[in-house]
């Protein structure tokens, strides 16, 4: 059974799978607050990345954002249809929303992210 | 410099014309500094000539095939939203630390600034308001230029009617960066250098305006946004740009790059 999702104060999931990849996402929090999406960019397959580099990046009407690794790590797959149906990071943002699946360089990384109740604590303190 | 002592409120400057890359440079150092004051940190400025700057996704292709908009150099925003034709509008950048209660939900930005100027221009005749946004199947996504889209919080002139889809004379859009929001926001003067006739500008919609000091009308919008933020304007003699020229020439080589303006 995969792990619980653990966050990024960025605002990305990650949730390492049995097959010992780990599945990347971004928050229901952070999908809502970008609002009315109308285009994204997800990285290529193969590109090896570190913790905090951008590895993608997402427009609304009115805003582009970048999305995060949330730990260092090889892309090996993307959600390809994702791009062209951005209702479903709204409709499932922790399931058919995910963005990449990385192998991680080294899993003690995502010691360092949020769990759960400190991400729901970061949400609540969040600017509005 | 900017009085590092206050703590709220707005900083301000105000730039002589410059290219479509120095400028997009002069916004990221913009934004950069906003994060190291941890202040909302704002420029004004204009174009050394008549500039398309496209929002940061738009297809290139889609801005070369358009005969409305050709010939005009092209740069590429960091930021979202449509194309605009610069050199008839005032243009702005607002930079906000994201700890800010400015740097959250995005529409809290928009709507400080455009409801800021609305209420100036309200005093000073114009019947301007925010505009409540149209349905996504308006396609006002796919238009090219940001002055013929309509998104919520875009700062329109009320119509004889009453009603809220008169000329578009305010439009804004964000780069949301890890460390600061980036907000770039045009203000249309003139009818711009196009051969459109559906773009008035505030001058044309309220000729009063141009016996107006516009120094004077952004420092009273800028007054209104700075105590929104609950401090004073501090706004600057002292251009921004000629005290960070090496950081922007940097920068600009970047808003110069093929790869940058043909991303999409």
């Amino acid at each position: 059974m995969a792990a619980a999702p653990k966050f990024a104060k960025t605002h990305e999931w990650i949730r390492l799978d049995d097959d010992g990849l780990a599945t990347v996402g971004i928050s229901a929090y952070a999908v809502e607050a970008l609002t009315d999406l109308v285009f994204m960019q997800l990285p290529e397959v193969g590109r090896a990345v570190k913790a905090g580099e951008s590895i993608g990046e997402i427009e609304s009407v009115k805003a582009v954002s970048d999305v995060y690794a949330p730990v260092s790590g090889e892309v090996v797959a993307v959600n390809a249809a994702l791009p062209g149906n951005l209702e479903t990071l709204g409709q499932d943002p922790y399931g058919a929303g995910w963005l990449v699946k990385l192998r991680p360089a080294d899993t003690a990384e995502l010691g360092s992210l949020l769990d759960q109740t400190a991400y729901d604590t970061l949400v609540k303190s969040q600017p509005h | 410099m900017p009085d590092a002592s206050a703590t709220s409120g707005l900083i301000a400057w105000w730039d002589a014309p410059a290219p479509g890359p120095e400028n997009m440079a002069a916004d990221e150092v913009l934004a950069a500094e906003a994060v190291a004051l941890d202040r909302p940190l704002v420029r004004i400025y204009g174009w050394s000539e008549p500039t398309v700057s496209l929002g940061g996704f738009q297809r290139l292709a889609d801005a070369r095939a358009s005969t409305v908009i050709a010939g005009l150099p092209l740069v590429r925003r960091p930021s979202g939203g449509g194309a605009i034709v610069h050199g008839t509008d005032l243009t702005y950048a607002v930079a906000v630390p994201r700890s800010h209660a400015w740097g959250g939900d995005p529409q809290v930005l928009y709507d400080v600034f455009h409801e800021s100027l609305a209420a100036e221009l309200r005093e000073r005749g114009v019947a301007a308001l925010r505009h409540p946004g149209r349905d996504r199947a308006a396609g006002d996504d796919e238009r090219l230029l940001c002055f013929d889209r309509r998104a919520r919080g875009d700062l329109v002139v009320q119509t004889a009617a009453g009603g809220t889809d008169g000329d578009k004379i305010m439009g804004s859009a964000q780069r949301r960066l890890r460390g600061a929001v980036l907000q770039h926001g045009s203000l249309l003067l003139q009818p711009p250098s196009i051969s459109t006739a559906t773009h008035q500008g505030l001058l044309r919609l309220h000729p009063q305006a141009a016996a107006w000091d516009l120094r004077q009308l952004v420092v009273a919008w800028l007054t209104r946004v700075a105590a929104e933020a609950g401090g004073p304007l501090d706004a600057h003699a002292a251009a921004y740009a000629p005290a960070r020229a090496r950081l922007i020439a940097d920068a600009a080589a970047r808003f110069r790059e093929a790869d940058w303006l043909g991303r999409r």
